[in-house]
């Protein structure tokens, strides 16, 4: 075959293109790390029911609002400036929509907060505690494995979120049975109906844990492909 | 595609009207094992590849990698070159056109050529278009003749009422796209554009590109363009060719890859297509 065109063109163009690309895309990462910040403080207030850190989990969205615009903007005048093709606008592309996905976990963490101070009077039920440790901990293992195989291009460590994705998924399975069960204390009924919501929370950052994946999946492959159809289950990994 | 919602049935096609597949393509030229060289020097070699009729082809590459060579070698253009020797075949609707009896003055007739600069003959507008049939003797209602190629050509408008100008008179826009009034005045089935829109401005380029896009209902397009937007914006089908540097600094040109117009820019197969449109390298 031909000699590489990096090869007969040492020099490399666009240097400050490339410096647009890598920029956006460590942005896209920090926006991550706001993220697992905002998801840990969102756990720890529903489990110690401490109203001031949820009201700090729902002001820090502003900073992760702030980040996303940022984000948005830069992806903007990319498109506007550089005509990106080939593997550069499959990078913008992915970064376009890994960037709306985060931005909604925080969401996602801003509505558990408000629960969390609704129910702060209310009484905690101990396995559904210990649950939700277990589901935040799942989502932000998650978000660091979808994070980290979107900037490595690592395809395997993307198709892995759906394994993971199944065990926070039971795990809001568990909570919803768990909290039928709850008995006849309407404070105690209460706090699990808010609760039911707050695992519903957990669960869909997980399935934009798994949205992630999918674009490392497009990024590295150039196929847009579902990892798992709900509207046809019967054809789902791991079930 | 079209999914059925509530009884109903929704079109959800998104994307722009995919290509026929392969199969309902007809071949204008099937280019096998093409090489071309320049007193013994090899400027391109080993190109296969097939033209599809309707279909706008552009040839994007570097400088130096025989793209317009090739383009030259599809209506003769290269016999002009004394030193010039071409290789492989080329079957023109299953014909060698380069067999023993092709004639080259019937095949330029067939195929019709807009070059880079806009080259108008020092006449009026009207006989420049009606230089081609005059040559050839297809005088009979050369008036009407005349007018289906300005018209083509997206020029009867603004010239209509100047046919006996000057064609120098017009602007450079204005003068290709009399070239292209003049290509197809003698009713070509192919038209060949070796960079077409180079030295033209922004909105001019534009108006050629529409033509282009007019143009493919009735004629099968190959641009050469340096311009890879516009090879991006216009064509059907993308060949990418580049440059092998031989031992001793020969360099020659190859085809590295061959696709869908919109796989070229979202997914190209080859390495070095990707560095070529994605502007790093080359």
């Amino acid at each position: 075959m031909g000699v590489s065109l990096r090869d007969e063109y040492p020099d490399q163009m666009r240097l400050s293109f490339q410096e647009e690309l890598d920029r956006l895309e460590a942005n896209l990462q920090e926006e991550s790390e706001l993220i697992l910040r905002s998801l840990r403080g969102a756990i720890n207030a529903l489990e110690q029911q401490d109203a001031e850190l949820a009201d700090e989990v729902i002001a820090f969205d502003d900073e992760v609002d702030a980040r996303y615009l940022e984000i948005t903007k830069g992806i903007e005048q990319l498109l506007a400036r550089q005509t990106p093709v080939a593997v550069d606008l499959r990078l913008v592309l992915a970064v376009l929509h890994i960037n709306l996905g985060l931005e909604r976990m925080a969401d996602l963490c801003v509505t558990i907060s408000k629960l969390t101070k609704l129910s702060a009077d209310l009484k905690p039920d101990d396995t559904l505690v210990e649950a939700f440790e277990e589901m935040g901990a799942r989502a932000e293992e998650m978000i660091r494995v979808a994070m980290k195989s979107f900037s490595e291009r690592e395809l395997e460590g993307a198709e892995s979120l759906v394994d993971l994705d199944e065990l926070i998924d039971r795990a809001n399975r568990r909570v919803v049975k768990h909290v039928f069960e709850l008995g006849n204390d309407p404070a105690v009924r209460e706090w699990g109906l808010r609760m039911i919501i707050v695992s519903r929370c957990l669960e869909r950052i997980g399935d934009h844990a798994v949205d992630i994946g999918e674009q490392t999946a497009y990024l590295v492959t150039g196929e847009f492909r579902e990892f798992t159809d709900a509207s046809h289950p019967e054809g789902v990994a791991g079930e | 595609m079209s999914v059925t919602m509530a009884g109903v049935n929704v079109d959800v096609t998104t994307q722009a009207r995919p290509l026929p597949a392969k199969e309902f393509r007809e071949v204008v030229f099937d280019v096998k094992d093409l090489g071309v060289s320049y007193s013994g020097n090899q400027a391109l070699q080993d190109v296969s590849l097939e033209i599809y009729r309707n279909f706008v082809t552009a040839f994007i590459g570097p400088s130096g990698c025989g793209k317009s060579t090739f383009i030259r070698c599809f209506n003769h253009m290269n016999d002009l070159i004394p030193s010039a020797k071409v290789e492989g075949t080329i079957l023109y609707h299953g014909e060698d056109m380069y067999g023993p009896e092709v004639d080259a003055v019937e095949v330029r007739k067939r195929i019709g050529m807009v070059f880079q600069k806009p080259n108008p003959f020092p006449k009026s507008i009207y006989d420049n278009v009606a230089f081609g049939p005059r040559v050839l003797g297809m005088t009979d209602g050369l008036d009407e003749r005349v007018e289906r190629a300005l018209q083509q050509s997206a020029l009867w408008d603004e010239a209509k009422d100047r046919l006996k100008s000057s064609a120098l008179s017009l602007s450079g826009g204005q003068q290709q796209r009399l070239c292209i009034a003049r290509c197809l005045a003698v009713e070509p089935e192919v038209i060949l554009m070796d960079e077409p829109a180079s030295a033209l401005d922004p909105i001019a380029t534009t108006r050629i590109e529409d033509l282009m896009h007019e143009l493919k209902k009735d004629y099968t397009i190959v641009v050469v363009t340096h311009n890879m937007q516009q090879a991006a914006r216009v064509a059907d089908m993308t060949a990418f060719f580049s440059v092998n540097r031989g031992e001793e600094g020969q360099r020659t040109g190859i085809l590295v890859e061959y696709d869908a117009t919109s796989k070229i820019f979202t997914q190209p197969s080859d390495k070095r297509t990707e560095d070529y449109v994605t502007g790093r390298f080359g």
